[in-house]
């Protein structure tokens, strides 16, 4: 199914809404509403709330993230806003700042 | 060597694209898009933006300014409006465009020196892409991305509330020689701002347009407009009804 990337060299200043994957390995700042999953790659910097399926960070995400399925953040990770997912688990190296809100 | 960024068919961008590297336009897009290397609006693309990039490849439909540093293709199923500068362009057959055209370094835009190197391409559907000098003037004052409302209406005597008012000046300065063409484009550029409010947008960027207009123009005045300057009478009797 195809996706949609945002390269290394791209910023994107605004809205994206997708309706399928959204891979963020350059910069986005503004919205980010996805339909299904998110990945942030280890350069990725994502200045931006973020509503979506799944999401896998591995980069930089200053915002919030609700999310309907799970959360990971792996190594290298930084985040710094509220998380709300299903399930999450925080790697051994990622860095976090916020709440999570799990729906308990 | 870039790295290639996708906006996926199901993806709205609503905002400015701006980096290096490659980016492939499946979806929609709206606002700006500065990019250093190439821009491929994919049949499924609809970009209602200006593009800027080195190269820039088209196979959907464009609202906005293509502005390239090397090349500009537009392949069969290219929908266009707009400007598309750059030192080369190439219309496929099929490809559709209405807008200004302007080949050759991006730094010598004025009108003038496109009047002068022969340009402009005749914005019609399906026909190949034919450049002639003396299409400039009939393809100049046709051919402003603001005002896709006045191609049609100046074919037609009883022409809409804006369309004349606006039209006027550049019939005026069309009567005279192609040299001026160049003065055309500028004038339909500043024209077509207060004027750009009245036009409402089509949603199929005016496909049917070009047709009628087309056909229009042969009765306008004299016969196909291969003829650069046409009687100042013409346009004027024109103007009074």
């Amino acid at each position: 199914m195809a996706s949609t990337v945002i390269g290394v060299g791209i910023t994107i200043e605004g809205e994206v809404t997708s309706e399928e994957d959204v891979l963020v390995q350059g910069t986005l700042r503004g919205k980010l509403i996805a339909k299904d999953a998110v990945t942030i790659d280890h350069g990725g910097t994502v200045e931006a709330d973020i509503a979506s399926g799944p999401v896998a960070v591995a980069g930089n995400v200053t915002g919030n993230i609700a999310s309907n399925d799970r959360v990971d953040l792996q190594n290298g990770a930084r985040v710094v806003g509220n998380v709300k997912a299903t399930r999450i688990t925080i790697a051994d190296g990622a860095q976090f700042k916020g709440n999570v809100d799990m729906d308990v | 060597m870039a790295d290639r960024s996708v906006v996926g068919s199901g993806t709205f961008v609503r905002g400015r694209i701006h980096g290096t590297g490659d980016l492939e336009i499946n979806g929609h897009v709206e606002g700006e898009v500065t990019v250093s290397g190439e821009v491929t609006v994919e049949h499924t693309g609809l970009v209602g933006a200006a593009i800027t990039a080195q190269h820039i490849v088209v196979r959907g439909a464009v609202k906005g300014d293509l502005i390239a540093d090397e090349t500009v293709v537009l392949e069969p199923g290219a929908r266009v409006v707009g400007n598309l500068r750059a030192p080369r362009i190439t219309i496929a057959q099929g490809g559709l465009v209405r807008g200004h055209v302007q080949t050759g370094p991006a730094s010598a835009s004025r009108p003038r020196a496109a009047a002068a190197s022969g340009a402009a391409v005749r914005p019609m559907p399906g026909a190949p892409p034919r450049v002639t000098s003396m299409d400039n003037t009939s393809s100049a004052a046709s051919a402003s991305a603001a005002m896709p409302r006045v191609d049609a209406r100046r074919a037609q005597p009883a022409a809409g509330i804006s369309a004349p008012s606006v039209a006027s000046p550049i019939f005026s300065t069309g009567a005279s020689s192609a040299a001026s063409a160049g003065s055309v484009s500028s004038m339909s550029a500043m024209g077509g701002a207060p004027a750009a409010p009245r036009v409402t947008t089509e949603p199929s960027i005016a496909l049917s347009q070009p047709q009628p207009s087309r056909a229009a123009a042969s009765h306008v005045g004299p016969p196909p407009p291969v003829v650069p300057v046409l009687k100042k009478g013409t346009k004027a009797l024109q103007k009074k009804r």
